[in-house]
């Protein structure tokens, strides 16, 4: 028998093998997120069994058992627990499923502990974490979670008007004869950019312009070109870029290239395309009190503001860093969880490298918004 | 059929069906077309296609199938001579058209780069097949007004129309 | 050499010809048809025959009687272009050609207007292209007269007139001096087409802005924002307020509604707010009440 032969016979020995282990004996977590089963795999006989028991619950989205699990459940309803996890408007969390959760004791006493539970929420857009600081009290032969509610602020019934500019786009149709030529695509340009080695590979980033009079979906392609004239890549910019961009608006963007080093580059070739668009000038978000803390933990933070009247089912903000020199030198981005209602700040926090952070002089930050029916 | 004249009509389709040699192409100066200026490479492949366009059509008419005509077509021109070829599909006849010679001059280049109109003294052969059977070869001189527009890979012909001599 | 030998294959062939495939004399066609208009053949001789009439504009057959005239009614043939004729009997074939022209005057055109937005005060920015047609989409090559015609919110009415040669006709336009929606017309006959041209504003030329206390919030303002001729910026273009104020910054991108942009920043004594629209940078101001 040669040896590709068995070494092919043994890894599938060993996966049928890890399969048997894993379902035969499966992770608490695991098993619990599976829904297999009423009964969890062990009683709320110690702290970190009742964090456990519950954060399964919570991945069930078994809200009920949860509910009932907790110490302090005559402090609020069952529905403003759930809101809390979950959002009482349309936001990412409302869309999201939890991924992992890990646990973390503090602090331990015979009838008190603290526990650090940090919560994995899977949404379109990327993980995002829920860091929560638990008390957990022991009553009789049982412990359970103080949950530290975070309730929605609610907005009071009101009439708000909104009268900011609305585009409509009107396109030729099939019948419209040959000469009846749709509306110009909008006119953007690029105004900076800046290709960098990092992370083993090349980013290409940059700002756009919307030096038009009307609204514009963009992106960006750039194709990395060798010596000889060959594309080495070609990649775009994704969701590092606002795509809606107003006029006069100005867009970072940024854009990866893995596995290709700039020292193989000659030169790049940019395409910034756009297209005409409905869009709305509405919501008008303010991002108050940006601040960088300094490395080691470099973070961009702020608080997002809806001036207008719709509530903003999920804000995407996109910070640009410069030098002292002005020079763009980081584009860095974070989906808020929550949903942004009118006139109630929503903090973010935008990581930033630690190495980059040391040599930020100024930055700005801009914002994309999505509401349930509207994509702006 | 005499037998004469069947060697002739087979010499004839077989003349045809050889494909024998390229059209003979003479293109005017360009250097007055306007109102837009017309680039050497735009020029280059207004008269490629153009050409090609030709090759479509015989092509097309010859085997009575209108998607050939989608690549080097477009508009009114694709439409009417799709018709024809349903109507020739619809009597059981066949035309093939083999051009000889074409002598093009470009006449307008409308300023916003939309559309580009030349004039083509265009000498072919034609022969009506009835069933499988020639009826008639006949060699035509006409004067075709052609007006292309671009699209994202070719210019395609949106009129193309003979005009009265 | 191969073009040599066909053509004296050809020769060879068309001597050994029997005569009467080259005669056209027993075939009496119109010179040329308007097309869309009745016409007839006119054939001599005795006996049954089939009447061909091809062109890459139509394909048409007829079993026709030799001798007699064979009518072909309005709308047989609308298609322009030159035809070739066959009339095939049993004995010999009669070719012929003829040419079906466009109907006149032209009742139909295909309109290019571009560009569909530019800049206000732009001589000859605005282009217009007219290709005229007959009723059944062919294009009309006698000269016909077209009219364009461009008008706006303000300012006076342009009109240029042009004559079409070999079916199209062209002009150049002035943008107008003021923003707003131009309505461009060409006109031939009882035909027209419109096309909406939109005259926007250059960059902005100034920018200035103001503050004043709004509860315990501070609104600022800008003054309406113009470009150097004096028109006003669109309503939607954004500007940005900035505000830094202790190592924090808080910005806003609010659109310009009637012509100027408003919003309310938090109130801090020693704050500067600095305002910007695209690459423009406007006026600073320093709160320190």
């Amino acid at each position: 028998m040669n040896n590709g032969r068995l070494l092919a016979i043994v890894i599938a020995a060993a996966t049928v093998a890890l399969i048997v282990v894993g379902t035969v004996w499966p992770v608490p977590s695991a098993k619990a997120m599976a829904g297999s089963g009423a009964s969890l795999l062990r009683s709320s006989s110690s702290p970190q069994a009742a964090v456990e028991n519950l954060a399964a619950e919570i991945g069930r989205q078994a809200w009920g058992n949860a509910y009932s699990s907790l110490a302090n459940k005559s402090e609020f309803t069952e529905i403003e627990f759930v809101r809390d996890l979950t959002g009482s408007y349309p936001s990412l969390r409302t869309y999201a499923t939890l991924d992992s959760f890990d646990l973390r004791p503090l602090h331990a006493s015979a009838d008190e502990a603290q526990i650090q539970l940090k919560l994995r929420w899977s949404t379109v857009v990327g993980a995002f974490l829920d860091t929560r600081e638990l008390r957990v009290v022991r009553t009789g032969d049982r412990w359970g979670v103080v949950w530290p509610i975070v309730k929605e602020p609610r907005v009071p019934p009101q009439v708000i008007p909104v009268t900011y500019l609305r585009w409509d786009v009107i396109y030729r149709g099939a019948e419209d004869d040959w000469g009846s030529q749709d509306v110009e695509a909008p006119h953007v340009r690029i105004v900076d950019m800046h290709p960098v080695d990092r992370g083993g590979g090349v980013v290409i980033m940059g700002e756009l312009l919307n030096e038009d009079v009307v609204p514009a979906f963009v992106t960006v392609k750039a194709t990395l070109l060798a010596k000889n004239g060959s594309a080495l890549s070609t990649e775009d910019s994704f969701d590092k870029i606002s795509h809606i961009l107003l006029p006069k608006q100005v867009t970072p963007f940024l854009i990866a290239f893995h596995d290709v080093a700039l020292s193989e580059v000659d030169s790049v070739h940019m395409e910034p395309s756009s297209t005409l668009i409905a869009a709305s000038a509405d919501p008008v978000i303010e991002i108050e009190d940006q601040r960088l803390s300094p490395a080691p933990k470099a973070t961009l933070n702020g608080k997002l503001v809806n001036q207008s009247g719709q509530a903003v089912s999920v804000a995407h903000v996109l910070g640009t860093f410069y030098d002292k020199n002005g020079q763009l030198i980081w584009v860095a981005d974070q989906y808020v969880d929550r949903a942004l209602l009118p006139q109630t700040p929503v903090a973010f926090a935008m990581s930033v490298p630690a190495d980059i952070a040391v040599k930020v002089s100024s930055e700005r930050a801009i914002t994309t918004t999505y509401s349930s029916g509207r994509f702006q | 059929m005499k037998p004469p004249l069947f060697i002739v009509c087979s010499l004839f389709a077989a003349m045809f069906a050889m494909g024998s040699d390229p059209p003979a192409v003479r293109v005017e100066p360009a250097d007055s077309v306007g109102p837009r200026r017309l680039e050497k490479q735009t020029e280059t492949a207004v008269i490629r296609d153009y050409l090609q366009a030709w090759g479509s059509f015989s092509g097309a008419f010859a085997q009575n199938r209108v998607d050939l005509l989608d690549r080097d077509f477009t508009g009114t021109a694709k439409e009417k001579l799709a018709d024809t070829i349903r109507e020739q599909a619809k009597l059981g006849i066949h035309t093939r058209y083999r051009d000889t010679a074409h002598d093009l001059q470009l006449v307008f280049y409308s300023p916003e780069g939309l559309s580009i109109q030349l004039v083509d003294t265009v000498e072919y052969d034609v022969q009506i097949i009835d069933g499988q059977k020639i009826q008639t070869t006949q060699h035509v001189r006409a004067r075709y007004v052609a007006v292309l527009t671009p699209t994202e890979v070719r210019w395609k012909v949106r009129i193309f129309q003979a005009e009265s001599e | 050499m191969k073009s040599r030998f066909t053509f004296l294959l050809s020769g060879l062939v068309l001597a050994a010809m029997p005569p009467t495939l080259a005669q056209t004399s027993g075939l009496r066609l119109p010179k040329t048809v308007e097309a869309g208009s009745a016409f007839s053949i006119q054939s001599s001789g005795t006996g049954k025959a089939v009447l061909y009439i091809v062109g890459p504009g139509q394909a048409l057959r007829r079993d026709v009687r030799l001798g007699e005239t064979t009518f072909f009614a309005p709308g047989d043939l609308h298609n322009a272009g030159r035809y070739v004729v066959a009339l095939v009997g049993d004995a010999s074939t009669e070719d012929g050609a003829f040419d079906v022209i466009a109907a006149s005057p032209p009742v139909a055109l295909s309109f290019l207007a571009k560009p569909s937005r530019l800049a206000v005060n732009l001589h000859e920015g605005i282009s217009g292209v007219v290709y005229v047609f007959d009723t059944f989409q062919n294009l009309v090559l006698t000269p016909a007269q077209v009219s364009f015609q461009l008008s706006g919110i303000a300012g006076a009415v342009q009109t240029r007139t042009a004559l079409t040669r070999i079916g199209v006709a062209w002009t150049k336009m002035n943008s107008a001096a003021k923003e707003g929606a131009s309505q461009f017309v060409a006109r031939v006959g009882d035909a027209a087409s419109t096309r909406v041209i939109q005259q926007v504003p250059g960059d902005a030329c100034h920018l200035r802005m103001s503050a004043r206390p709004s509860g315990e919030r501070l609104a600022v303002e800008t003054e309406p924002v113009r470009d150097c001729s004096g028109n006003a910026l669109p309503d939607g273009t954004i500007v940005t307020f900035t505000e830094t104020y202790k190592g924090s910054e808080s910005t806003v991108d609010v659109p310009l509604k009637r012509g100027v942009a408003r919003t309310d920043m938090p109130a801090y004594s020693g704050a500067k707010i600095s305002v910007a629209t695209g690459v423009l940078i406007g006026n600073e101001i320093r709160w320190d009440k």
